[in-house]
C-alpha cells in the first residue's frame, strides 16, 4: 500500500484533490483517528491539571501536524519541547504580573492619571500582544526543521508590533476595508524576515487582489448594517425624542410618550434589530468563504527564493470542514443537554428530600462549573479535530510547489530562539497553534 | 548485521543523500551508494525524532548541526530500536515523564487551591488593616458607583433610588440618623458611616468599603421593632469595623491573579475564573459573618438595645423566603446562626431605641 492509499483509507469521503497526485509536492499523511485520541486524552489531562498540561498538548499537536506534512516526500519536523513553552510562560508571567498589578491599582480610579492610564491600558496590551505574535512565530519557525535545516526569522518584534497596531487602527477606522492591505503589508514584513536556511522568503500577493475578491462580501455585509443605522436615523424625529420628559418617569411611560409623539418608533427599532440580525447571520454564513479566499491568496503569495507556491483551495472545501464541525457539535450538544437535565432533576429531587445546606449548594456550584468546563473542553476538542485539522489538511493538499530544485541546496543558517514570545502569547490569549 | 535503504541529511545543507544504513555492532553506519561512510553514530547517542508513523527519524545527541538519518524499512527500524537503549520508539520513557508532569501538575493545583482557600484569606486579613484609609475611601467610591448602577431601580419605577429625600420621608431620615448615630458612637469607628435606605424589596443590607451601608426597604418592611433594624445595622457596622469590604476586594484580586495565572488567562477574566472565585469565596464568608454577628451583639448591648433582635428578624426572614433564594447573601445557615446569636446574647434589660413616632416615621422612610 502506498502512502497515497493510506491517506484515502483514513479519510473516507475525502474530496478528491484538485491537483493530480503526481504533481502534488505537499501532502498530509496523518491518521485522523490518532489525532482525535491525542486531543481527547489531552483534554482530559487539561481538566485534571487545570490547564497546566496545555504546553504538552500544544507540543503534541504541533509534532503531529508537522511530522505528517510532507514536502517532496520528506516530512517536516517540530523540534520544540513542552518544557521550553512552560519556561517561556513563566518568564511571560514575570513580565505581566507587575503590569497586571499596576493596571489593577490604577483602575481604582486614582484621579486623572488613573483615567489616562486605563485608557492606554488597551493599546499597551494590544502592542504587547503583537510583539508576542511575532516572537512566537520566530519560536515556531526556529523549531521547524526540514531536511536537517531549520527555518528562522529576523526582523524586530517591537517594530512589527508598531506596524500591526497602526494597521489595525486603520482597519477599524475604514470598517475593515483596509484589511487586505494591512495583511499584505504585515505579511511582507514577516516573510522578508523569514528564512529557510539561507533561502530568503518573500510575500508577493498584492492587497488589491484580495480587496477586489473580498469587496462584494463586504458590501453584502454592510448593506443590512447600513439599513440598521441609517433607517432609524432618518425616521426618528429627534425633536420629539428631546421633548420627552425623562426625569422621574418609568421606562414604559417614556416609551408611551415617544410613541404618541412619533408613531414610527416601532418601525425604526424593528428595522435596526432586523438589520443587525441579518448582519450577524450573513457574517457567520460568509466567514468560511472569506477564510478560503484569504487562505488561498495568502498561500499563493508565499515565496522561498525561486520556489513559488500556488494554492488551489476551493471555497467548498472550507465549508465542508465547518459542516463536519457543525455535525459533531450538534451530537455533542445533545449529549451535554441530556447530562445537564439529568443532573438538574437529580439535584432537585435531592434538595427537595433533604434540608438545604451550604454543602449542597457548594456541590451544586462545583458541579455546574464542572459541566461548563467539560462542555467547553469538548467543543474546543471537536473544533480542533474537525474544522481546524480539515482546514490544515485541505490547505496543505491544495498547495503545489514549482521550481523546487532550489530546495535541494540550501545552506543551514540561524539558531533556535527562546519561547518567551509563546509564553506572552499564551498569557495574553493571542496564540493560534 | 541488518542493513537497509535510507536517507541522510548532513545538517549543513538540505541536500538529500540516498544511503545504505548498517546496523553495525557498536554504532550506526551511514554509507553513501559508492560505499564511503558519511556518518557513524554510536547507539548510545541516538535520538529518536518526531516523524510520520512509517518513518524512523534519528538525530545525534549534542550534535551542533541538525544531521538526520531516516529509514522507512520496518525491519531495520526494529533492529536499531533493539540496539539503541536510549531510543524510545514505543514511547515508554515519554509516557513515564508525562505521568510525572501530570502528577506534579495535580499537586500544584491542589496546593494552589489550598493557598486560595486558606492562604489568601489569611494574607488579606493581615493586609486589610494596613491599607490606608484614603485608599479605602477611593475603593469605596469606585465600588459604590458600581453597586448603585447594579441595584438602581429608579429607571424601572421612576422613583429615586435613595429613600428619605422627599418631604414626607424626611422624618424617617431623621429617625434613621438617630439610630445610626447611636451605633456609630458606640462603635467608635475610624471611618464615618454613610448609611442610606434604598428602594429595593429584598430583605437585605450590604456594607461596602469606605463605610457605605445600604439598607434595603424590604428589610425595614419585615422588621417589627427599631431593635431589629438596629441589629442589622450593627451587623453591617461590624463589617465596616473589620474592613471586610476591603478584605473581600483584596481576596477577589488575589484569587483572580492566582487562578488567572494557572489558567493562563490574565486579560479575559474568563467565566471559569469568576465561577471558581465565587465558590471559594462563599467558603470564606462563614467566619466573617459570624464575627460581624458577635460584633453586632456587643454594640447592641452597649446602646441598650435587644441583642436577640438580630435572631428574631433572621428567623422571620428565613421563614418567609421562597426556596432557592438566598437571603442575606452568603450568610451561614440561618438556624445554626440564630442559635449562636441567642447563646452569645448578653443578658441586659433593653431600653427603647426610638420613640414610637420615630419608629413609625422610619417605617415610612420610603413613602
Amino acid at each position: 500500500m502506498t502512502v497515497l492509499d493510506t491517506r484515502f483509507a483514513v479519510l473516507p469521503g475525502a474530496i478528491p484533490p484538485a491537483i493530480p497526485p503526481d504533481e502534488r509536492s505537499v501532502r498530509f499523511v496523518g491518521d485522523v483517528h490518532s489525532y482525535w485520541w491525542l486531543l481527547i486524552r489531552g483534554a482530559l489531562l487539561l481538566l485534571v491539571t487545570l490547564g497546566i498540561y496545555r504546553f504538552w498538548l500544544t507540543t503534541d499537536i504541533r509534532r503531529f501536524l508537522w511530522s505528517n506534512t510532507e514536502v517532496k516526500r520528506e516530512s517536516l519536523e517540530y523540534t520544540g519541547t513542552a518544557s521550553e513553552l512552560f519556561i517561556g510562560f513563566l518568564i511571560a508571567i514575570a513580565i505581566l504580573i507587575p503590569l497586571y498589578v499596576f493596571f489593577f491599582i490604577i483602575s481604582l480610579n486614582l484621579g486623572v492619571f488613573g483615567q489616562v492610564m486605563s485608557v492606554i491600558a488597551f493599546p499597551v496590551l494590544a502592542y504587547l500582544g503583537h510583539i508576542a505574535v511575532y516572537r512566537a512565530r520566530r519560536y515556531r519557525l526556529t523549531r521547524t526543521v526540514f531536511r536537517g535545516v531549520r527555518f528562522h526569522q529576523t526582523g524586530k518584534a517591537w517594530l512589527y508590533a508598531i506596524y500591526a497596531v497602526l494597521w489595525w487602527t486603520i482597519i477599524v477606522l475604514t470598517i475593515g476595508l483596509a484589511y487586505p492591505f494591512a495583511q499584505a503589508s504585515l505579511e511582507r514584513y514577516k516573510m522578508r524576515n523569514t528564512f529557510y536556511g539561507n533561502l530568503n522568503g518573500a510575500f508577493v500577493a498584492s492587497g488589491f487582489s484580495l480587496f477586489w475578491r473580498g469587496f462584494p462580501m463586504w458590501l453584502l455585509l454592510m448593506a443590512p448594517l447600513a439599513v440598521a443605522i441609517v433607517f432609524p436615523l432618518m425616521t426618528v424625529d429627534w425633536d420629539a425624542v428631546r421633548s420627552v420628559n425623562y426625569s422621574g418617569t418609568s421606562g414604559e411611560e417614556i416609551i408611551k410618550q415617544m410613541v404618541s409623539r412619533f408613531p414610527e418608533l416601532y418601525a425604526a427599532v424593528g428595522m435596526a434589530i432586523i438589520g443587525v440580525t441579518l448582519f450577524a447571520l450573513l457574517a457567520i454564513v460568509l466567514f468560511p468563504m472569506f477564510q478560503a479566499i484569504t487562505l488561498r491568496w495568502w498561500a499563493s503569495g508565499l515565496r522561498f527564493g525561486e520556489v513559488t507556491i500556488t494554492c488551489r483551495l476551493r471555497i467548498a472545501q472550507i465549508y465542508g470542514a465547518y459542516m463536519r464541525f457543525l455535525g459533531y457539535t450538534t451530537l455533542y450538544s445533545l449529549a451535554v443537554a441530556v447530562v445537564i437535565a439529568a443532573v438538574f432533576f437529580g439535584f432537585r429531587a435531592a434538595i427537595a428530600a433533604g434540608p438545604r445546606s451550604e454543602l449542597a449548594e457548594f456541590i451544586v456550584g462545583a458541579v455546574s462549573i464542572m459541566i461548563y468546563v467539560v462542555s467547553m473542553l469538548g467543543y474546543s476538542t471537536i473544533y480542533q479535530a474537525t474544522a481546524k485539522l480539515q482546514i490544515w489538511i485541505r490547505g496543505v493538499e491544495s498547495v503545489a510547489l514549482t521550481n523546487t530544485a532550489g530546495l535541494d541546496l540550501v545552506t543551514a543558517e540561524g539558531s533556535a530562539s527562546s519561547a518567551v514570545g509563546e509564553g506572552l502569547a499564551d498569557a495574553l490569549n493571542v496564540g493560534s497553534f | 548485521m541488518i542493513s537497509g535503504a535510507g536517507v541522510y541529511f548532513d545538517g549543513k545543507t538540505s541536500a538529500r543523500h540516498d544511503v545504505l544504513i548498517d546496523a553495525a555492532p557498536g554504532a550506526l553506519r551511514v554509507c553513501a551508494l559508492d560505499g564511503s561512510v558519511l556518518a557513524e553514530w554510536p547507539y548510545a547517542e541516538l535520538q529518536g525524532l518526531s516523524a510520520s508513523a512509517d518513518v524512523l527519524r534519528l538525530g545525534r545527541l549534542n550534535n551542533p548541526v541538525l544531521a538526520r538519518v531516516e529509514t522507512r524499512d520496518p525491519a531495520l527500524a526494529a533492529e536499531i530500536d533493539r540496539l539503541a537503549v536510549t531510543l524510545d520508539r514505543s514511547g515508554t520513557a515519554e509516557r513515564r515523564s508525562r505521568k510525572k508532569v501530570v502528577a506534579w501538575s495535580v499537586a500544584a493545583v491542589v496546593s494552589l487551591v489550598l493557598v486560595g482557600v486558606f492562604g489568601v484569606p489569611a494574607l488579606t486579613e493581615r493586609l486589610a488593616p494596613l491599607i490606608p484609609l484614603s485608599v479605602e475611601y477611593r475603593l469605596g467610591a469606585a465600588v459604590d458607583s458600581q453597586v448603585r448602577t447594579m441595584l438602581d431601580t429608579s429607571k424601572r419605577n421612576g422613583k429615586s433610588f435613595e429613600c428619605g429625600a422627599a418631604d414626607d420621608e424626611k422624618a424617617g431620615r431623621l429617625a434613621l440618623e438617630k439610630l445610626v448615630g447611636r451605633l456609630e458612637r458606640a462603635a467608635n469607628l475610624q471611618i464615618p458611616l454613610k448609611t442610606i435606605v434604598v428602594r429595593r424589596d429584598e430583605a437585605n443590607a450590604v456594607a461596602l468599603p469606605g463605610g457605605h451601608i445600604y439598607l434595603f426597604k424590604g428589610l425595614i418592611d419585615k422588621s417589627k421593632s427599631p431593635d431589629e433594624v438596629a441589629a442589622v445595622l450593627a451587623h453591617e457596622v461590624g463589617h465596616v469595623a473589620h474592613r471586610d469590604g476591603t478584605r473581600s476586594i483584596l481576596q477577589a484580586a488575589g484569587l483572580s491573579l492566582l487562578f488567572g495565572m494557572l489558567l493562563g488567562d490574565f486579560t479575559g477574566g474568563g467565566v471559569v475564573v469568576i465561577a471558581a472565585r465565587t465558590v471559594v469565596q462563599s467558603a470564606y464568608s462563614r467566619d466573617v459573618e459570624a464575627a460581624a454577628d458577635s460584633y453586632a451583639l456587643q454594640i447592641m448591648a452597649k446602646i441598650k438595645g435587644d441583642p436577640r433582635a438580630l435572631g428574631t428578624l433572621l428567623d422571620r426572614i428565613a421563614g418567609a423566603i421562597e426556596p432557592g433564594v438566598k437571603i442575606l447573601l452568603d450568610h451561614p445557615e440561618t438556624k445554626a446562626r440564630i442559635a449562636a446569636i441567642n447563646a452569645a446574647a448578653p443578658q441586659i434589660t433593653p431600653q427603647p431605641l426610638l420613640e414610637p413616632d420615630e419608629w413609625a416615621a422610619l417605617q415610612r422612610i420610603c413613602g
